[in-house]
């Protein structure tokens, strides 16, 4: 399922790249996320435990920051496992300045696969909007 | 299609139910009718360590009236609540958005408490309270407290409830019934299925027949109910005409809040568009009904 | 035969199965308890195509309860691949071996002591995928870039065919008047028994044989194949089908894979297993009917008559290929122009691979498919040459004075009338009157259609149909398939009882009932005295290849059968009668149980003594008449031939004929559709309990019902299946269901014993083509064409919305 949406930040662009290439705060930032280990640069181990309501999980996963183009772009590639199905998806991030804030748009691909494709269908889109929703707003809270 | 394990405890007072949740942690769940619940058990999309049973727990079920209020407890089955005469009587639109929901064995068995604490925006009991700025009174460790339907509803699935707590009682409006016009309406694929989009709307009106408030909330468009308030705006200190229902009707749909998803069964366009008609035929039927019965 | 007048036979006698179904007395597979038998839980693919690098089952051993587990590289040590119809040499094991190709694919089974600890070992596999891409729509996966599912045969295509009958396509076209061209989609959807699969499989070292309780339709072709996929004589093979199966619909027929993975799991564990199919994995991974993309054109001439038709049909069996498919685009050979006198047809056949959930014979088995585009198109002519839908009809109906008929395919259509039945049907739902009602409120601005269907419906499947997915050359080394037999047998005990058994085990169809209803006719007993036997257990039970209850076929070929062992038992009885009356063989008359000369009739003996003479006392029984009081018989149609060298085959055997007018109004605002009057008239020949009857059409209009506006087994575009619960999956309820007005046209059957045609697919071929013909005659105003299902609200409402932005 397409991904694609803005958020703006009242924060420079050079912190708001900055903040968004943290491993600390990302960890921070990633709902559920349990642990986040940078295996190599740029490549990333997560464990996180998410859900809403009484349906939760635990997933494993890699994430790699590819592309980098600082402090305007990089490409987001990601993929978890767990028993309730697995995610996969891919996303350009893109900042820029306006004033004293900062644009970030994001623009990708989200794969649903598993228990949860199957029977969620009906609140998989909103619930995802949500939750990458729920990303960044915690991320502006960091900021 | 079988549950994994869990503890199961059967609390007879609201208090060891919420020493159960303390106790227990946040991997144990309440259960009520397990209308929702259950279902997510059996595809192990749940995996809850503990159940709270609280079926047992007998003075949540009632319903009275407290002066301009229903006052109702959590637990109060929406089948009893579809046939109580007072509920009829005092907030008809209440019974009628339950005769929406699912097929009458799910009745039976699903609870006010609980399709609130589930929170699915679809749903008729979150929808209408929406609608009629209902309360909800929770019971926590550290006392009681109150917050309003518009505070109550947080995101998709998602109550302010924490996992600590408890929803105890609902106090819904009383409606007036001659100056009162209302409905309840919605479009699904199939009868009792999950609303694509609905509706429950209420007029307030003077003796003129003039509105003086209008409350609309809608179902499906959002990941929470949300009210209509730019056309509850329009409609205000109006006389009502089918002219003025159309107006209103397409300020729902286009109302910043009304931000539907596309999924399999019908594309985010088609729940803009439905908003707009069931809002239309949703006013018209309220004002025809009210009209009707003068 | 067929002409006399029955007492029973014809009669609504109540269904002798209810009582027990209805209070739950049945006895279905969860029904049955072995001793010492434990319960398989299957892991499956989440993944709609992906490599399998590693199934680490360690931690699931070591769970709780747990006495097995297997996986692919088990099953592939323990069976062969089940052979299939066409000549591409795919691989379908019955477990996911080094890749998956659908989600839902089986990948490893646990044994354990309850379902529950066999589901909590499951959550322990360990699995490493390699996830690939996926491919769901059939145009895309013949394409060249397309992801290859099966790499050992290099390209998705499992089965490519041409067939030509009659006139050359490019001569036709300039004969013709019109060309009228259009593409169709067809939906994929299931048949959702209340009963899911279920199998109990044990295994004996000492003989190195199996029994194997399931709930199988047939044909029992799977058998024999199950027995070669473990390498095992066929013998070697018990199969056992309880007497109650909670209905098939198609989707227990075909290849029953869990037979032989269950097989394999009790041999490799050592214990008797049951798996019983939970509701996700039946919506998942049981099996569905083709979805199919169809280029269609007509030839016609301006005064309504079709020339010719021209089609390329694409269908998918999903992930993998497995018997009786390529059925899907062949079983249809024989009727395919339908009712229509046709003799000139272009077809082009493609089967395809695609990362999805796979097919079997579904009610109506590719004839839904193939009338979809053939009625659509036919309506399209008709508007655009200006004639009435139901007159360019009564022009092209194969007429009565033709039959029997053998259609430019090879169908052989021994009776029907298909412009009265026809007509009887536009009587019922008042087409003039309604056409009226239709300008008025088109008038009004209200989107008000009215929809025919008029097509044939085969029953009784030839088997030859198979062999049609391989050319003519390829099949020449082949022995030749053919046939269609049923089997039954008709005992009468020492105390004059009778018992039948017949092969057509029933999935609640009402057949105990029927044969009681013929039992009683034939031998002048009562039904409530017959009993019926619905088990089947190929020990000690006649079936064949043929044989099952699919296609239809019980009402034709098992009641012949069963007629037939009958009159084989009474004939015995006759000859025992006349040697202790002393009479001629000749003068013995049989009426209403009791047998006697036919000037003393007075002086009769009851079919009692003349079984016990036949058991108690036989020493005194006539010159070469054994011992014992039965009739057998495995009757195949003499119309069931080998397909001939120019590709005609007689892919079914009785051919009867349904026509359908429904009148739909739609909801400009929401797309919503009302069914304001529907009239089904059905020639089946015979009718030989009305009650049952009934239910079979309105059964199989309700479904149908589900795949033209709610069903589907839907897939995103990574092969995700969306539908996956009765949240999703929507079967139409009571609410859903309109009115319809059902009637009969019997002309009865040259070739059945009672003149019966099949009853029980009817419908679910019609209805799809007439509500795309209601729908598209009610949008036809606004310009909008309906070229697929299934036609949600939302659907109708973006066509019309598309609409009136092109005109705007």
């Amino acid at each position: 399922m397409k991904i694609e949406g803005t958020y703006t930040f009242k924060a420079p662009q050079q912190k708001v790249w900055e903040t968004f290439n943290s491993v600390e705060h990302l960890q921070e930032a990633l709902p559920g996320c349990e642990e986040l280990i940078e295996t190599e640069p740029g490549k990333f181990d997560v464990f996180l435990k998410i859900g809403i309501s009484a349906v939760k999980g635990k997933y494993k996963g890699k994430f790699e920051i590819a592309d980098p183009n600082p402090p305007n772009s990089y490409k987001l590639i990601g993929q978890g496992k767990g028993l309730p199905g697995y995610v996969k998806g891919e996303a350009v991030i893109s900042m820029s300045q306006e004033g004293e804030d900062t644009i970030l748009s994001y623009d990708g691909d989200v794969q649903v696969g598993g228990l949860l494709a199957g029977i969620g269908q009906r609140m998989i889109g909103g619930i995802s909007k949500m939750m990458i929703g729920q990303f960044f707003k915690s991320m502006d809270k960091v900021l | 299609m079988k549950p994994t394990a869990f503890e199961y405890f059967t609390p007879s007072t609201v208090q060891e139910a919420l020493q159960l949740l303390e106790s227990q942690g946040d991997e144990a769940k309440i259960i009520a009718g397990g209308q929702s619940l259950v279902a997510m058990m059996n595809f192990r999309a749940a995996r809850p360590e503990a159940l709270i049973d609280i079926n047992n727990i007998k003075d949540l079920d009632y319903i009275r009236e407290e002066e301009d209020e229903l006052v109702i407890g959590a637990l109060t089955r929406e089948r009893t609540l579809e046939v109580s005469p007072l509920v009829k009587e005092k907030c008809p639109i209440l019974a009628k958005a339950i005769t929406h929901i699912g097929h009458l064995p799910i009745r039976f068995r699903g609870t006010i408490g609980g399709t609130l604490v589930h929170a699915d925006p679809t749903a008729e009991i979150p929808i209408t309270s929406v609608a009629l700025d209902a309360k909800m009174k929770i019971a926590g460790p550290s006392g009681e407290r109150v917050l309003n339907a518009g505070e109550f509803f947080l995101t998709y699935l998602t109550s302010a409830i924490e996992e600590n707590e408890l929803l105890v009682e609902v106090r819904i409006p009383t409606l007036p019934p001659k100056t009162t016009a209302w409905s309840y309406v919605d479009i699904s694929r199939r009868f009792g299925d999950f609303a694509i989009v609905a509706v429950a709307s209420v007029l307030s009106l003077d003796n003129d027949g003039v509105c003086k408030e209008a409350r609309i909330a809608m179902g499906g468009v959002a990941p929470t109910p949300v009210r209509a308030k730019e056309a509850e705006a329009l409609l205000a200190g109006q006389k009502i005409t089918d002219s003025i229902i159309e107006e209103a009707a397409i300020k729902a749909a286009e109302s910043d809040d009304v931000d539907p998803d596309s999924d399999y069964h019908a594309t985010a366009e088609y729940r803009k568009a439905m908003t707009k008609v069931l809002t239309q035929r949703g006013l018209k039927e309220a004002w025809t009904n009210f009209e009707g019965s003068k | 035969m067929s002409g006399e007048k029955k007492k029973w036979v014809g009669s609504s006698y109540k269904r002798k199965e209810d009582m027990r179904l209805l209070t739950g007395r049945g006895t279905f597979m969860d029904d049955i308890l072995l001793p010492n038998m434990k319960h398989a839980a299957i892991l499956r693919s989440p993944y709609a195509h992906a490599k399998i690098l590693d199934v680490d089952i360690s931690e699931a051993l070591k769970a709780p309860g747990v006495i097995g587990v297997v996986t692919g590289e088990d099953v592939k040590k323990a069976s062969k691949p089940y052979p299939c119809g066409v000549t591409i040499p795919t691989k379908y094991y019955t477990c996911a071996v080094d890749k998956v190709r659908f989600v839902g694919e089986p990948v490893a089974v646990v044994v354990a002591d309850n379902r529950y600890l066999a589901e909590d070992a499951l959550d322990l596999i360990e699995v490493d995928y390699d996830p690939l891409e996926a491919v769901v729509d059939i145009e895309k996966a013949i394409e060249p870039d397309a992801p290859v599912l099966h790499e050992n045969i290099g390209s998705n295509i499992y089965n490519h065919r041409f067939f030509k009958y009659g006139t050359d396509w490019d001569t036709l076209c300039q004969e013709a008047d019109e060309v009228v061209k259009w593409k169709f989609n067809f939906p994929k959807y299931a048949g959702s028994p209340i009963e899911t699969y279920g199998v109990i499989a044990s295994y004996s070292s000492f003989e190195n044989s199996y029994v194997v309780y399931n709930n199988y339709q047939g044909p029992f072709v799977n058998h024999a194949l199950t027995a070669m996929a473990l390498g095992i004589p066929e013998n070697k093979m018990r199969w056992i089908i309880p007497t109650d199966i909670g209905g098939g619909f198609g989707t227990k027929t075909g290849i029953y894979p869990y037979c032989a993975l269950m097989s394999i799991v009790a041999k490799k564990t050592g214990v008797t297993v049951k798996w019983i199919e939970d509701r996700r994995e039946h919506l998942l991974a049981s099996a569905t009917c083709t979805d199919r993309v169809t280029y269609i054109e007509a030839a016609v001439r301006k005064d309504g008559k079709i020339l010719g038709l021209k089609d390329k049909a694409m269908d998918t069996t999903g992930g993998y290929i497995r018997p009786p498919e390529p059925g899907c685009a062949y079983r249809s050979t024989g009727n395919h122009t339908g009712a229509y006198d046709i003799r000139n047809l272009d077809r082009e056949v493609y089967i395809v691979a695609t990362n999805k959930g796979l097919t079997a014979p579904l009610r109506g088995y590719g004839c839904q498919e193939l009338y979809f585009s053939t009625e659509r198109i036919t309506d399209m002519a008709a508007a655009k040459l200006g004639i009435d839908p139901a007159e360019i009809r009564f022009k092209n109906f194969v007429q009565p004075e033709q039959m029997p008929y053998t259609t430019a395919t090879g169908g052989y259509y021994d009776v029907g009338n298909y412009p009265a039945a026809f007509q009887k049907c536009l009587d019922i739902v008042e087409y003039d009157k309604m056409r009226e009602y239709q300008k008025k409120a088109r008038a009004e601005g209200r989107l008000v259609g009215i929809g025919l269907a008029s097509v044939v419906d085969p029953s009784v499947t030839n088997i030859a149909y198979v062999a049609i997915g391989k050319t003519i050359e390829e099949r020449k080394n082949e022995r030749d398939k053919s046939g269609s037999g049923e089997a039954a047998i008709v005992k009468v005990d020492p105390l004059g009882g009778i018992t039948v058994i017949c092969s057509t085990n029933p999935q609640g169809q009402g057949h105990e009932t029927v044969i009681s209803q013929i039992i009683a006719d034939e031998f002048g007993v009562h039904p409530d005295e017959v009993v019926v036997d619905s088990v089947l257990d190929s020990s000690d039970r006649l079936y064949s290849i043929t044989t099952g209850s699919f296609s239809s076929r019980f009402a034709s070929s098992g009641t012949t059968a069963i007629v037939r062992a009958s009159r084989q038992c009474i004939e015995k009885a006759k000859k025992i009668a006349a040697h202790l009356m002393k009479i001629k063989v000749e003068d013995v008359v049989m009426e209403e149980g009791k047998f006697f000369a036919k000037d003393k009739p007075e002086k009769a003996i009851k079919l009692r003594h003349i079984a016990g003479a036949a058991h108690w006392n036989q020493y005194d029984l006539p010159e070469g008449i054994d011992a014992g009081l039965f009739g057998t018989s495995l009757w195949t149609m003499p119309t069931s031939r080998p397909p001939d060298g120019k590709d005609r085959v007689n892919s079914s055997n009785t051919y009867g004929f349904v026509a359908e007018a429904i009148v739909v109004e739609v909801d400009q605002e929401t797309g919503e559709i009302t069914f304001l009057k529907w009239a089904s008239v059905h020639d089946a020949g015979t009718i030989l309990n009305p009650q049952i009857v009934r239910g079979q059409v309105l059964g199989s209009i309700v479904q149908a019902i589900g795949g033209s506006m709610y069903e589907e087994q839907a897939y995103d575009e990574h092969g995700q299946c969306l539908t996956a619960s009765f949240a999703d999956y929507l079967c139409p309820t009571a609410m859903e269901m309109p009115k319809v007005d059902v009637d009969h046209f019997e002309s009865p059957s040259v070739l059945t014993a009672l003149g019966s045609k099949g009853a029980g697919e009817g419908s679910s071929m019609s209805v799809p083509p007439a509500i795309g013909n209601a729908i598209a005659d009610a949008l036809a105003p606004l310009g909008v064409v309906v070229d697929e299902l299934p036609l949600s609200p939302s659907k109708i409402w973006h066509m019309i919305d598309e609409a009136k932005a092109k005109t705007n």
